[in-house]
């Protein structure tokens, strides 16, 4: 069952993944697990807190001169006989690309593990265009093979157990698949390196572009990174314009925290620094290098409410620690980008309006914003947004009419009392054990799934004017 | 489509209103990098045992096999006991000018099958394919090393003529061979290497720097740490006491 269908309410899809058993299982192991090995990371890396502050200092003074080392990366790919693509909006994204690959006949596309090539929904118009797009980090070629979406930013068949992927391996590769992750990794392996030394394409994301050389950083695990960049004769790589950063010694910063925020490694088993097209005397190496530069409403943010975002790594350190993913998954958020940060790339991406619901899928408790490695203030963000949603009148109107009704209460000290008094005789009928566990007429939704504290027999006001001992 | 112009004059528009949120620095670049990194290299000839001995501590965390050899010509038979124990016998490697060695027929006396990649391109399509259908088939891929960073465990090899990318990738079992002379302490060496090595935009590097921190591994399926995905099952670090690179 998918439970990312958009055309269900958020809370449908919450409650769907809430049902899953299995989910539920897997979600607390894994985010589990990643929480621990992020922990031992930082807990052995003494420099860890100050490379933090570093890094979002970088990424912050990047921000503030953006346009200049974006021209000056654009200047180094093209010195390196690379050639550089503007894309205002996923559409324009997708249509440059096909064109990249029609251009160079390619009938197959291999594809590293990118969220941009996700956010831009390349796979579907390559498809269109005839050409067979081919996911080749595992946890995405599953996904791909069961078409569905990623569910964990560096994680995204979390949610597949390994039986249900044996059977998709046996009923999709026409092959027997035993149920054991070995075995399961040896087939993967088999079938994708065919397509590795086939393809005609290789397109990445990236996890960083240095200005000053004209690099593009590809961090993976698997090497499958390595070889949709060393293999096919054309390489694009699709990046959004924050990526940027302007120097080598800038990127060793970030090198430094990524991985142990994604997965407690010390780095990720590839980094990979590409630059450019097959230099003279290579063996490997693209004749084609593409660079396609992402807005997709990044741009706006620059000087907007979610700058902040802007400063994202994609570590999924905040999804692993957030209390309402590790309920619902990845799936029930129904865009791209999962958990509290995805909630702030979905607004910057789609609107306020996608978000209407999301900005409250938060505690607001603040775990994300510990465990950012670059310390962006989620909680702030996504009250910001929730005001939006309020102020632009995009909430339901029962919760408008209710917050409205509670400001003017609290703002007004005599009717705050009368209210008080009064509340405390209406709630009689509903109130069991100090607390009201449901709302008549449509304010029910607001104890749907949860309880709300009944008015007090005796309120603060009213024990402040009698009682001395309160007073000291 | 969006031109380059009106992409980044959009851009600069938002720079120009955007207030800055505090006062912020980018990482502190090396003035002169080729003598800050000529400088590190100095202070570590001192040192290199204790970096050495971190560096083997971190790259066996990461499941890579350390060796140790006194020499260059001892190097044949340690790659020749790693290819017995896993009944390999084809190997391709670095060509002997980029492995600082030549190797071929010490290996090839100790019965392995070795395919010596060019030192320049090959000059057509054809000889290309099979040179990396060699790759794509043997069990064994013999490289130098550029840096080995003891922080991490981690192996740099940049590429160009002769030290294809695919001699680490290909094959499921990676021999990499360094001396002193590669060993760093920490990333932050490493960063000051990379901007000596483009401080020159002329110099010719390659087109591709790979870190490499032991063998390719996921855990995509139930978490479950598997090695060898797409890349080497198997990474072998040989450390060869007397210095041997130029």
């Amino acid at each position: 069952m998918s439970t990312g269908d958009l055309a269900t309410p958020f809370r449908q899809r919450a409650g769907g993944a809430m049902q899953d058993a299995f989910l539920q299982e897997a979600l607390t192991i894994a985010t589990t697990k990643f929480i621990g090995l992020r922990r031992e990371a930082f807990a052995g890396f003494p420099d860890g807190e100050a490379l933090r502050d570093q890094a979002r200092a970088i990424k912050e003074a990047t921000l503030q001169q953006l346009d200049h080392h974006l021209e000056t990366l654009i200047a180094n790919v093209e010195r390196l006989g690379g050639r550089v693509h503007y894309a205002a909006t996923p559409a324009e994204a997708r249509a440059i690309i096909v064109d990249i690959a029609r251009a160079s006949g390619a009938r197959m596309a291999v594809k590293s593990k990118s969220m941009a090539t996700e956010e831009i929904h390349l796979n579907e118009a390559l498809e269109a265009a005839g050409i067979t797009p081919v996911e080749t980090d595992l946890g995405e070629y599953i996904i791909q093979l069961a078409h569905e979406r990623p569910s964990h930013i560096i994680a995204p068949a979390i949610h597949k157990t390994k039986g249900q992927v044996a059977e998709l391996f046996t009923r999709e590769l026409k092959r027997p698949a035993e149920p054991d992750p070995e075995a399961l990794t040896r087939i993967a392996r088999a079938e994708l390196r065919e397509k590795f030394l086939q393809a005609d394409i290789g397109i990445t994301g990236a996890n960083f572009a240095v200005a000053d050389t004209g690099t593009i950083v590809l961090v993976t695990n698997e090497g499958n990174g390595r070889m949709v960049t060393s293999l096919p004769r054309v390489h694009v790589a699709v990046m959004g314009v924050e990526k940027v950063v302007p120097s080598m010694s800038d990127l060793m910063v970030f090198l430094a925290i990524l991985a142990k925020s994604a997965t407690g490694q010390k780095l990720s088993v590839y980094t990979s620094l590409v630059q450019g097209p097959r230099r003279g005397g290579e063996l490997e190496g693209p004749e084609e290098f593409h660079l396609v530069l992402l807005d997709g409403g990044r741009i706006a943010q620059i000087d907007g409410p979610l700058r902040e975002a802007l400063s994202c790594l994609r570590c999924g350190a905040c999804l692993n620690v957030c209390p309402v993913y590790r309920q619902i998954g990845g799936h029930a958020y129904g865009y791209t980008y999962p958990g509290p940060i995805g909630i702030l790339l979905t607004a910057m991406m789609e609107g306020t309006e996608a978000v209407r619901d999301l900005a409250h899928a938060s505690s607001l408790c603040g775990a994300c914003a510990d465990a950012c490695p670059v310390r962006i203030d989620i909680p702030r963000m996504l009250i910001e947004l929730r005001r939006e949603v309020d102020e632009r009148k995009i909430a339901p109107w029962p919760e408008r009419v209710v917050f409205a009704l509670l400001a003017r209460l609290l703002q007004r000290p005599r009717l705050y009392r009368l209210a008080a008094r009064a509340g405390r005789l209406l709630q009689r009928p509903f109130v069991a054990g100090g607390r009201i566990g449901r709302v008549p007429l449509f304010f029910g939704e607001w104890t749907r799934t949860r309880d709300l504290p009944a008015v007090a027999a005796r309120t603060f006001q009213e024990r402040w004017a009698t009682d001395r001992e309160l007073r000291g | 489509m969006s031109t380059k112009a009106e992409f980044l004059a959009r851009i600069r528009e938002q720079v120009r209103r955007a207030p800055a949120r505090f006062a912020a620095e980018t990482a502190r670049r090396p003035q002169h990098p080729a003598a800050e990194a000529e400088s590190i290299r100095r202070e570590l000839a001192e040192r290199w045992p204790e970096t050495l001995d971190v560096f083997r501590r971190e790259f066996e965390g990461v499941a890579g096999v350390f060796h140790r050899v006194a020499s260059i010509d001892m190097v044949p038979d340690a790659v020749a006991r790693i290819a017995r124990e896993r009944e390999a016998r084809g190997l391709v490697a670095w060509h002997a000018a980029a492995l600082g060695a030549d190797l071929g027929p010490a290996l090839g006396a100790r019965g392995l099958d070795v395919h010596q990649m060019p030192a320049t391109e090959p000059t057509s399509d054809v000889e290309r394919q099979r040179l990396r259908s060699i790759a794509a088939r043997v069990d064994l891929g013999l490289t130098g090393v550029d840096l080995a960073v003891a922080e991490t465990g981690t192996l740099v090899l940049v590429s160009g003529a002769g030290r294809p990318r695919s001699t680490s990738l290909l094959p499921p079992c990676h021999i990499a061979v360094f001396d002193r002379t590669a060993l760093l302490e920490s990333l932050r060496q490493v960063g000051v290497f990379l901007e000596a090595w483009h401080a020159d935009p002329a110099s010719a590097r390659g087109g591709a720097i790979n870190f490499i921190t032991g063998p390719s591994r996921t855990a995509d399926i139930e978490l479950t740490l598997t090695r060898g995905v797409h890349g080497p099952k198997e990474v072998h670090a040989i450390f060869v006491e007397q210095p041997f690179r130029g």
